[in-house]
């Protein structure tokens, strides 16, 4: 089912154009946005929300015209900015009853939505002190859970990692995992970084510089290529010039070999080359593809 | 057969059902929930000091003013010139309060997260003007209300003086009006609440300061019409020759004020200035 579609969908301000005839779908579940910085996710978001006209072309979200049904599309869609937007003088609480309010909930439900929402969000007592002494992770769950507190259909997460620690981005991605997963509720989530969304994403869309780079489910991006990763103690450079002399693909990243499959051979020749040259082997694992791959290859 | 009784509490993810309210509905939330913010509920007690020794201030008049009619059987302060004597007051409580209502949305960016909504540019700041109307408005009057309640009830020797009170409940919404107006344009200029209360008891010192100096000055070189004119700078002065031309009440101050409907129409551009400058603040801080 496709919950947006874009149709040469160009936005160009006085001095750059922040998207390009792009058209992209996007369905059910969670769907990663990835783009460098300025690449145009945030313009995107803009105009699905039928917050910013676009220069030319279509955008459409849940069936409705973004350019025309904008408040409605913005009654049934939540958004999560990038930017902090928290008032540091009101409680958590307050502010999400406040702001289920203004998406059209009736006072009371407004409070028990916000009330759950922040227990699944991860906010238990603290939600009752001023948002100002919040940590950076705490604020990212009070953002996220503005944005779902109306049971949206679909979300819009930008850039909700940012200036997380790694405990604190793995417990976010988690997060929208099940927001994808246990909730219903699709979402959009952007990031410049390419690594984390492979972990949450069913599909991956990839812009740059406001044009579709590669649009496809996460398994196809993974299985572009099949590699191994090779570590041992020591002797990683007699080990490479030694594959290589075989004939692999071989590959010295920092501690690690990456050597490509070419057949089940290859597998026989690593673990020969390891036994020849006496060395300890520390790990070999199955290396999927990364998503930063997509970039070194030529636009697909 | 036993009946099973027992219930499983399901404490996973519930969607929501009930009712979703239009647009009408969050702009009525939010004025409201301002309308509080103004006076300090919902906020910390040191919110809520100003706002109501502000309203305790205003109350006196109108409780000694009884007290005068009970004791004396003499008519106290007249109703239309309330806001003329307390004028001082209201511009404290709306350089004090405009800002609230509108430099922390700005300077925190909580408004793209109203924009996310159904809400538009127009319903926040009609939501917000609404707000610091109200709240001028319930502070000109709930003591002249009272004033009122009270003549009635101490019964003076003669007819009470519904007219003018009635007159000077206009002018209070007039009043409320044209200064919200002022206060939340020259506020939304800045995200700074402490800039934004400056601004704002900058323009009334200025404007009541450069009415009074003109006022002195022409009088006292015999220029009398011009005279009048000056007095109508002062944003007060202005909504009492409005209530003077409209309700034929004695002018609060001075001979009076040039006559026709001149006063009525400057307020009425005033207040379509600030309003002007308010949304296109707003819709310039929704762009970006």
């Amino acid at each position: 089912m496709t919950i947006l579609a874009t149709e040469g969908l160009t936005k160009r301000f006085p001095r750059v154009t922040a998207l390009d005839r792009l058209s992209i779908t996007v369905g059910t579940g969670v769907t990663g946005l990835v783009g460098a910085n300025g690449a145009g996710k945030s313009t995107l978001i803009k105009i699905l929300l039928g917050l910013l006209p676009a220069t030319s072309g279509r955008a459409e979200v849940l069936g409705m015209d973004a350019a025309t049904r904008g408040p409605e599309i913005r009654r049934v869609v939540g958004y999560m900015p990038e930017h902090e937007c928290l008032p540091p003088d009101v409680s958590a609480t307050e502010f999400v009853v406040h702001m289920a309010q203004m998406s059209g909930l009736p006072r009371t439900a407004a409070r028990e939505r916000a009330a759950d929402i922040l227990r699944h969000v991860g906010l238990h007592e603290e939600r009752y002190r001023p948002i100002g002494g919040y940590s950076t992770g705490m604020r990212q769950r009070v953002k996220l859970a503005q944005a779902l507190v109306h049971d949206p259909r679909l979300v819009f997460l930008d850039e909700p990692t940012n200036g997380l620690d790694p405990q604190g981005r793995d417990d976010m991605l988690a997060l929208i995992r099940r927001v994808g997963t246990e909730f219903g509720i699709s979402v959009l989530v952007t990031s410049h970084l390419l690594g984390e969304l492979e972990r949450v994403c069913d599909h991956v869309i990839v812009i740059d510089g406001g044009t579709l780079l590669r649009s496809s489910a996460i398994g196809e991006f993974t299985q572009a290529t099949q590699a191994i990763a090779v570590e041992v103690e020591e002797g990683l450079e007699p080990l490479a010039a030694r594959l290589a002399e075989l004939g692999e693909a071989v590959a010295v990243q920092g501690r690690v070999l990456t050597v490509q499959v070419r057949s089940e051979s290859t597998f026989d020749a690593v673990r020969d080359a390891v036994c020849d040259l006496d060395l300890n082997l520390v790990r070999l694992e199955q290396r999927r593809g990364r998503i930063e791959d997509v970039f070194k290859e030529p636009a697909a | 057969m036993t009946e099973h009784t027992a219930i499983i509490h399901d404490i996973g993810y519930r969607h929501y059902e009930g009712p979703r309210l239009g647009r009408g509905n969050a702009a009525r939330a939010l004025a409201l929930h301002s309308l509080r913010g103004v006076f300090g509920l919902g906020r910390t007690t040191r919110a809520k000091i100003i706002p109501f020794l502000l309203a305790a201030i205003m109350m006196l008049p109108a409780v000694v003013s009884i007290a005068v009619m009970a004791l004396a059987k003499q008519s106290g302060i007249g109703y239309p010139s309330y806001a003329v004597a307390m004028q001082a007051v209201l511009a404290i409580f709306l350089a004090s309060q405009a800002p609230y209502l509108v430099a922390p949305d700005l300077r925190y960016r909580v408004l793209p997260l109203y924009l996310s909504r159904p809400v538009t540019v127009l319903d926040y700041v009609g939501a917000k003007l609404a707000a610091m109307t109200a709240a001028l408005f319930l502070l000109l009057a709930v003591p002249l209300t009272v004033m009122y309640v009270g003549e009635l009830l101490v019964d003076l020797p003669g007819p009470p003086h519904t007219r003018d009170y009635i007159a000077s409940v206009v002018s209070a919404l007039l009043v409320a009006l044209l200064l919200a107006s002022i206060g939340l344009a020259l506020a939304s200029f800045t995200p700074r609440r402490g800039l934004g209360v400056a601004s704002v008891i900058a323009f009334y010192l200025f404007t009541s300061a450069v009415s009074g100096v003109f006022f002195a000055v022409l009088s006292a070189n015999g220029h009398e019409i011009a005279a009048r004119w000056a007095l109508l700078i002062n944003p007060i002065f202005l909504v009492d020759s409005v209530q003077v031309a409209l309700f034929g009440t004695a002018p609060s101050t001075g001979e009076g004020y040039p006559a026709g409907p001149w006063s009525a129409l400057i307020l009425l551009a005033v207040i379509a200035l600030a309003l002007t400058a308010l949304v296109s603040r707003y819709r310039k801080a929704a762009s970006s």
